[in-house]
């Protein structure tokens, strides 16, 4: 019903389109890229993958229904060449192109996208949340329809993700895959897709491991414009050792290095350096529980806690290219607050507040992860910044560095009264941030229930199922800025996110989603 | 009197009850070490369902995760199936790769292996040398020299030494290739035992050999220091200790050749001692491994235990606990038996 009220929310583009920057046929074969990370990987399954690194090979190996190109999040045509959405924003139609075909040159079919999509779904592995509430079915060969229970403007922004890649149904099924109910016990499918690949993406997987090097080779089946680089090496290195590898290598890519590193390499003439703001967000959270902390629960001590921070000194020690995050939606995203919106430093009053909360010696413990390290910046090197800021305006914070898997379960059963954590964004879209409004996953770590905010709850729901972008931004706008008034979250910092290349190298750009295309990655 | 000279060669019952004890003790160890091991990493107050399902799994999948790895059974009948399943040789499956550990060890050991037999072998040949070197040429400038050398390969961290050498000898000087195994451009020799230069050497693929080499000897020689420093220092002392004994000076009154006497007499006497170091060196090299693997990005065991452990992979954290610690028994089992082998006493008593 919903879908016969399609509206014209269309992208259409020819057949054949796909890649943006990898040059023509007269510089294929260039060669081996070289791309050095570290790695975040478990597996190269697609079903299976929400890691950083395993995003990048995903990528490669598998076509999604949509994409992005370069560091941009506008949606463009993958697979499919056009989709339509209801007004609702609860039914989407994909039209597929004719002419994909997977690695072993059997054609992409709509068979294919479901028996996809219905795996990650019923393997219940950790991407399965991106089609929370979604069906899929075919309708017909080339077209495929996704209904979501709920309205969710975000489904053409979800479905780029890797996780979401076409696997050739025929082949993965013939080795163990099930898209079938049960299928998080009787897939089997795993093993084989990390030794292979079973995608229609402008690669192929030749040699797979998640602590030494991942090889992929260009696709002879690809539908698309062949890849500069018939050859990609994906290898496991530490930033340290990245740093040096760039600089005496060629077709060579660092992908880890903080960014004070590639401050070291500004001046050199045999690279180049693209710093921006990371999609990464630092902040802080509050607990709302009194039992926990009544200093944390208190809102004269959380206005004063945001008015206390120097927002400058957490910028400067995170190098080139960070900003102050005005809100918990990335600047770069819609309905991100830009940065002139956001909290800025009042001393005074932070020590005003302090006192009129009451409290006398208001005290509490900081924890945050200790064993990890975002964009190449410590969380204990921001945790003493807190410590310092708020013992000036006469709180005294303890702080408390927890390995991160002993964090997670802690910050999960509601045992910490102030946490220092970071949100990397799933997919390029703000419904990925709902999480954060009262009775979402993130706030209901620190017991923040939806009761504590009805009207911003609801204001959530209406951004969140809105189909126009424009009112959206407006809507997620007006959100964060309520949030920013009254909430247990402190939006800290974007740290800088670094990219280095070779000179002799075109398309070095990162992506909020999936940091690197190796497809789009060319020559000059 | 021919037998009669063959039996004396052969250890005494006595002899082979020592080794049976120490096989004992080998079994009873090892099913300690995974008790201990089991429970401890089992102890730690973290889920690893939370740390291998993302940024925000839902209630259904931490579930499902916790009955896949059985997680949510009750901890002695975790042990109980572990030590099942160890029986039939399988280790359980790794949280994060969902792979067989087994496998995984199979990828790894390999690697540490080839590493860690050419960092002993340094070890032994530089160590032992420089420390006969020292003690022969006792007070002088080579022994000075020497002594401060293998002062400065104990204590100097080894993580430094990695990082300061790779910055020297294959950024500044380009003598070596930076980190990993081979070349980008290199395709890795046909599986045989997974350690490239024996696998490229069965192969006959001579550049992949040389390859292979080049990008073992700097991560070798760095795991090798603190080994090297330690073996000199031990050789040395030893020697200097066997030197002033009565036989060896009855040695050079009988006109012997300096080289009868050193190798012949004192080295030997020496052995001993030096043998009890190879078995701390074994130890050394497994957990400087940790480091050295991963600043040279190295697939090994020590590279595979750390992410391991960040992940709260306890299959993977167990699995390589028991690698180890039966390594270490092995290792030390090996030495023991050596005892007798070369000193007599140990053997007839």
């Amino acid at each position: 019903m919903a879908g016969s009220a399609a509206a014209a929310v269309a992208i259409s583009v020819a057949a054949g389109s796909g890649v943006a920057t990898a040059k023509t046929a007269s510089s294929a074969n260039a060669g081996t890229l070289v791309v050095d990370t570290s790695f975040i990987i478990s597996t190269a399954d697609p079903a299976r993958d929400l890691d950083p690194t395993g995003y990048i090979v995903d990528h490669a190996l598998y076509d999604t229904l949509l994409t992005e190109h370069g560091a941009s999040t506008k949606v463009a045509p993958d697979l499919a060449t056009s989709y339509t959405a209801s007004k609702n924003a609860k039914v989407f139609t994909f039209h597929l192109r004719h002419n994909a075909m997977f690695s072993d040159g059997t054609p992409v079919t709509s068979k294919d996208v479901v028996f996809s999509l219905n795996r990650v779904i019923n393997v219940k592995s950790a991407p399965a949340y991106l089609l929370a509430g979604i069906t899929v079915s075919a309708k017909g060969p080339y077209t495929v329809v996704l209904k979501s229970a709920t309205p969710n403007p975000a489904v053409p922004e979800i479905v780029t993700t890797p996780a979401l890649g076409i696997v050739n149904s025929k082949v993965v099924a013939a080795h163990g895959g099930s898209d079938a109910p049960n299928a998080s016990k009787t897939d089997k499918a795993q093993q084989f897709l990390d030794s292979t690949s079973a995608g229609s993406g402008p690669y192929v997987l030749t040699q797979f491991s998640t602590n030494n090097q991942i090889t992929l080779t260009a696709n002879p089946h690809y539908w698309g414009k062949k890849p500069t680089f018939s050859r990609v090496v994906l290898r496991d290195m530490s930033a340290p050792t990245q740093l040096l590898n760039v600089q005496r290598g060629s077709d060579q890519i660092a992908l880890d290095l903080s960014s004070s590193q590639a401050a070291t390499l500004k001046n050199n003439s045999a690279v180049q350096v693209h710093t921006s703001a990371s999609p990464n967000l630092f902040f802080l959270q509050l607990t709302s529980n009194p039992k926990v902390s009544p200093v944390m629960a208190n809102p004269d001590i959380r206005k004063a806690i945001r008015y206390g921070l120097n927002y400058k000194a957490f910028t400067q020690t995170a190098g080139t290219g960070a900003v102050q995050a005005a809100g918990l939606i990335p600047v770069q995203f819609l309905g991100g607050l830009p940065t002139r919106d956001a909290v800025k430093q009042d001393l005074a009053k932070a020590r005003a507040l302090v006192k009129a909360s009451g409290i006398k010696n208001p005290s509490a413990t900081l924890a945050y992860p200790s064993d990890i390290n975002v964009n190449g910046l410590a969380f204990a090197t921001l945790a003493q910044l807190v410590q310092a800021d708020l013992g000036a305006i006469g709180i005294t914070i303890k702080v408390q560095a927890v390995p991160v898997a002993q964090f997670l379960t802690a910050y999960n059963a509601d045992k910490y009264q102030l946490v220092q954590s970071y949100w990397g964004p799933d997919y390029a879209d703000p419904n990925d941030y709902l999480v954060f409004l009262p009775g979402g996953s993130v706030s209901s770590r620190m017991d923040w229930p939806a009761s504590a905010n009805p009207q911003l709850v609801a204001l959530g729901k209406r951004a969140g199922s809105t189909s126009n972008n424009a009112l959206r931004a407006k809507l997620f706008t007006s959100i964060q800025k309520q949030l920013n008034a009254s909430s247990p979250y402190i939006p800290m910092l974007q740290p800088a996110q670094a990219i280095v290349g070779s000179k002799n190298l075109t398309g070095v750009a990162l992506n909020p989603s999936w940091l690197l295309s190796v497809a789009e990655i060319g020559t000059k | 009197m021919a037998n009669a000279g063959w039996q004396r060669l052969l250890p005494s019952r006595a002899f082979g009850r020592f080794v049976g004890r120490r096989l004992v003790a080998l079994v009873i160890l090892s099913i300690g070490i995974v008790v201990v091991t089991f429970v401890l990493t089992h102890m730690v107050p973290a889920n690893p369902a939370l740390a291998n399902l993302g940024q925000n799994p839902t209630p259904s999948e931490i579930r499902n995760f916790e009955q896949i790895n059985g997680l949510n059974k009750p901890l002695p009948v975790q042990l109980g199936l572990y030590f099942e399943h160890l029986l039939q040789g399988n280790l359980g499956t790794s949280e994060v790769t969902n792979d067989p550990i087994v496998h995984d060890l199979g990828q790894t050991i390999p690697a540490t292996a080839e590493l860690a037999i050419l960092s002993i072998a340094i070890a032994l040949v530089f160590g032992v040398g420089f420390g006969l070197l020292a003690a022969l040429r006792r007070n002088t400038v080579t022994d000075f020299i020497l002594r401060i050398l293998s002062l400065v390969g104990v204590s100097v961290p080894t993580f430094w030494l990695a990082l300061i050498a790779l910055y020297l000898f294959f950024f500044k000087l380009g003598i070596f290739p930076g980190g990993s195994r081979l070349s980008p451009a290199d395709v890795p020799p046909p599986h045989v035992t997974g350690m490239y230069t024996v696998d490229a050497l069965l192969a006959g693929q001579w550049s992949t050999l040389w390859d292979a080499l080049r990008h073992l000897i700097l991560p070798a020689i760095i795991l090798a220091a603190a080994n090297m420093g330690l073996l000199t220092r031990y050789t040395r002392s030893a020697v200097l200790e066997v030197m002033e004994q009565d036989y060896v000076r009855a040695a050079r009154a009988k006109g012997l050749s300096r080289r009868s006497i050193v190798f012949g007499h004192i080295l030997r006497a020496a052995l001993p001692s030096i043998v009890t170091v190879i078995g701390l060196a074994f130890a050394n090299v497994l957990t400087g491994a940790v480091l050295v693997e991963n600043i040279f990005s190295w697939p090994g065991i020590g590279q595979y235990g750390y992410q391991a452990s960040v992940a709260l992979d306890l299959p993977a954290i167990a699995g390589v606990s028991l690698f180890i610690a039966v390594v270490y028994i092995v290792i030390n089992f090996i030495v023991d038996v050596l005892y007798g082998v070369l000193d007599p006493r140990v053997r007839i008593q």
